[in-house]
């Protein structure tokens, strides 16, 4: 009542009023700049405190202890690559999937119906879910597997295993390490007491001489070389090949690269969603009532369509995945290095944002600085990713223009 | 769908007749691929399950554990464990008061810049600053929260929070700022949606009674666009107590059950991740039991919230034809 009578009463009011709009404009404008100021901020202060440590060593080497001038990062862009991938691999089918599956198979009866709202329901609480819990269930799910198979202890082989060889080795008179085949691998040494055939460190297969303990040690170099004395132990150690697996999963990339699917699943789905209900309804009608079913519609008319979108969310999903610190320290503990690299999906190996974590909070100065620069690796991963996106958004308003 | 009187329309039927239409091997094919997909949807319910089991029967091993009294799981006022000396307490509070301590900080900072971002972009912004402003708050969405955290502790405590006052080298000043950088542009974004989903007759009403773009901001735009802007505020809510690598990173490992944000603060996400870190976790061990107690009690508090925000935005949208 007052603001009205004031309006009418008092002319300069409107005036006041307008000033007072116009100063909120300003003010607006000054906060909303925030946003820029930070972001130089960011890059800026992370540019100053890591650029001069950019180098080919640290695009190609790995972490040493106390040694930043000697560490890189080679390791872990190949972890984050493979992390990537595994990731991409379950995580786009799936979620592509759960979206034509809630977009372009509307329910016909109550039962699918129910389902459809509970899968919707169900994602958009999903995507709210903090990432170190599902770092926690991919510990669970895929590193323990709830318990429900024996797990692996140190030594021991795992009950489900494929693509792995077991070898005994032994270091014979004259120190040359031997190996044979372990015909059961559970038994970790293995004290030799008959002659078998073994493989030399140069490849060469030979019959290795057992001596009885009593016998004197053989002066011949090359008879030592192929010698041992009778008793001698000999232990299990493991080949592996690229297609090493086993069960359950232990802390291996395949375990963190599948919670990194579970992590962007929800994502995957929601703008996969968005991109299929931006495909015109009238393409649909015009496939259907050609006669296709609806699923020859979505394959032939509705996917080709909205496959730019798909992908434009599906990349920017992926450089989520490819930043993401938690879940990966849960799965696979914060690990800096690994002595022989990534051999199959089932060796734990470095990431990005792991490495970035761990010399972050390192004592070493020098550690802060390495740091730095592997963010501006990232960074720069996550500039090419986006913008392969934004191309691929670009190209596409221009096809359908 | 035989015979149309000429000059009318068609009812369309989404449903293609298939029996007199499709081949047999198309249909076989359409029931096959829907149950593929329907295989896919339920993974993400699958997840939810094994979120949910998981927590359940692993925090029943925590607090079945001979050790435990569940009482003082609410009770106590100090976290010591997975620390080697001294009594085991495990109160939830520190951890609880730390990631609220945190989590107000960022609030403090993302709820008015990004409402009144927000707000700038929707109803001010020029077609240049917009395209200025948007990039940008897209790119520091992208930006992972582990470099966030590297920030937190580099440059925010020794830069902007150490000449202010006695801020310890991890406090929960520096980690909440950084939070609130990254809450920033998710409530920008959702905000924005909720108020330029507010249609601009309603603008083009309260100018024309006279009023002045501040006054519509706030008294018709905001209020039309309230469900919107509360739900954006939840979200960033149910991610500022979920987020984990910032708090890791620079809000320390002491758990502390204090007001002060110059001090040391452990969160529910900072113990979690600590505990990862050191690599103490033995299946079978109290340590390892207690992760999946805080997770629980995240979990429950980040579903809860993300669960409101979504009944309000459903539930209290105001619809506009």
């Amino acid at each position: 009542m007052n603001e009205r009578k004031q309006f009418y009463e008092n002319p300069r009011s409107e005036e006041n009023r307008k000033k007072k709009s116009n100063a909120f404009a300003t003010v607006c404008l000054l906060i909303a700049s925030l946003a820029v100021v930070i972001l130089v901020t960011l890059i800026g202060s992370i540019v100053a405190s890591g650029g001069n440590w950019l180098s080919w060593e640290l695009l190609t080497g790995v972490h040493r202890e106390d040694n930043p001038e000697g560490s890189g990062i080679g390791q872990a862009i190949a972890g984050s690559l493979v992390l990537c991938f595994i990731c991409g691999a379950v995580a786009l089918p799936v979620g592509i999937g759960t979206a034509l599956f809630l977009e372009e198979f509307k329910p016909t009866n109550r039962i699918v119906g129910w389902l459809h709202s509970l899968v919707q329901l169900n994602i958009n609480n999903l995507a709210g879910v903090p990432s170190i819990v599902y770092g926690i269930l991919g510990l669970t799910a895929f590193v323990y597997m709830f318990g429900l198979i024996e797990p692996i202890q140190a030594n021991n082989p795992p009950s489900i295993e494929i693509g792995a060889t077991y070898f005994y080795q032994t270091k014979t008179l004259g120190g040359k390490w031997v190996t044979f085949p372990a015909e059961d691998p559970e038994q970790t040494i293995l004290k030799i007491n008959e002659p078998v055939e073994v493989t030399m460190p140069s490849g060469e297969i030979v019959m290795l001489n057992v001596l009885p303990k009593s016998e004197p040690s053989p002066r011949d170099d090359a008879v030592r070389d192929v010698t041992v004395f009778e008793g001698a132990n000999a232990s299990t150690f493991r080949k592996n090949s690229p297609i090493h697996f086993h069960l359950p999963f232990s802390k291996s990339v395949l375990s963190a690269g599948l919670t990194l699917a579970l992590v962007i699943l929800p994502i995957v789905i929601i703008a996969s969603q968005e991109a299929l209900r931006a495909v015109p309804d009238s393409l649909r009608e015009a496939s259907l009532g050609l006669g296709a079913t609806r699923w020859q519609t979505v394959r032939g008319t509705v996917l080709p369509a909205a496959i730019p979108g798909i992908m434009t969310g599906a990349i920017l999903s992926m450089s989520r995945a490819v930043g993401e610190a938690a879940p990966i320290i849960a799965v696979m503990g914060s690990v800096a290095g690994t002595t022989t690299g990534l051999t199959s999906l089932m060796d734990k190996s470095p990431v990005l944002p792991v490495m970035i974590f761990r010399w972050a909070g390192e004592e070493n100065p020098g550690f802060e600085h390495l740091s730095a620069a592997a963010i501006i690796v990232l960074l720069v991963f996550l500039l090419i990713m986006n913008s392969i996106a934004i191309l691929i958004r670009y190209r596409h308003e221009k096809k359908q223009s | 769908m035989s015979t149309a009187e000429p000059g009318k329309m068609l009812p369309v039927d989404p449903r293609p007749t298939y029996q007199l239409r499709s081949t047999a091997n198309a249909r076989i094919w359409q029931r096959f691929m829907l149950f593929l997909l329907t295989l896919c949807a339920l993974v993400s319910i699958a997840t939810t399950a094994g979120i949910i089991i998981m927590l359940v029967y692993e925090s029943a091993g925590f607090f079945l554990n001979e050790q435990i009294e569940v009482g003082r799981f609410f009770t106590d006022t100090k976290w010591t464990v997975g620390q080697t000396q001294g009594e085991l307490s495990y109160g939830i509070w520190p951890l609880v008061s730390g990631t609220f301590r945190i989590t107000g900080i960022a609030m403090l900072i993302s709820l008015p810049i990004g409402l009144i971002t927000a707000v700038y972009l929707s109803e001010y912004a020029s077609q240049r600053t917009r395209s200025i402003l948007k990039p940008t708050l897209e790119i520091l969405a992208g930006i992972p929260t582990v470099v966030l955290g590297f920030f937190a502790v580099k440059f925010i405590t020794p830069w902007l929070l150490a000449p202010l006052g006695d801020f310890k080298t991890f406090n929960a000043g520096a980690a909440g700022i950084a939070v609130g950088i990254l809450c920033l542009p998710l409530v920008t974004s959702l905000a924005e949606d909720a108020l330029r989903a507010v249609p601009v007759s309603l603008r083009e009403g309260s100018y024309g009674l006279g009023a002045t773009k501040l006054e519509t901001t706030i008294k018709v735009v905001i209020p039309a666009a309230l469900s919107g802007i509360i739900s954006a505020f939840l979200l960033a809510l149910a991610r500022a107590v979920g987020e984990t690598m910032v708090v890791a990173l620079a809000a320390g490992s002491s758990p502390t059950l204090t007001l002060d944000p110059r001090q040391p603060s452990q969160t529910m996400t900072g113990f979690i991740v600590e505990t990862f870190k050191s690599e103490a976790v033995t299946p079978g061990t109290v340590n390892y039991y207690s992760i999946y107690a805080v997770a629980a009690v995240l979990f429950l508090l980040t579903f809860t919230i993300t669960l409101i925000g979504q009944i309000i935005r459903l539930r209290y949208r105001e619809v506009y034809e």
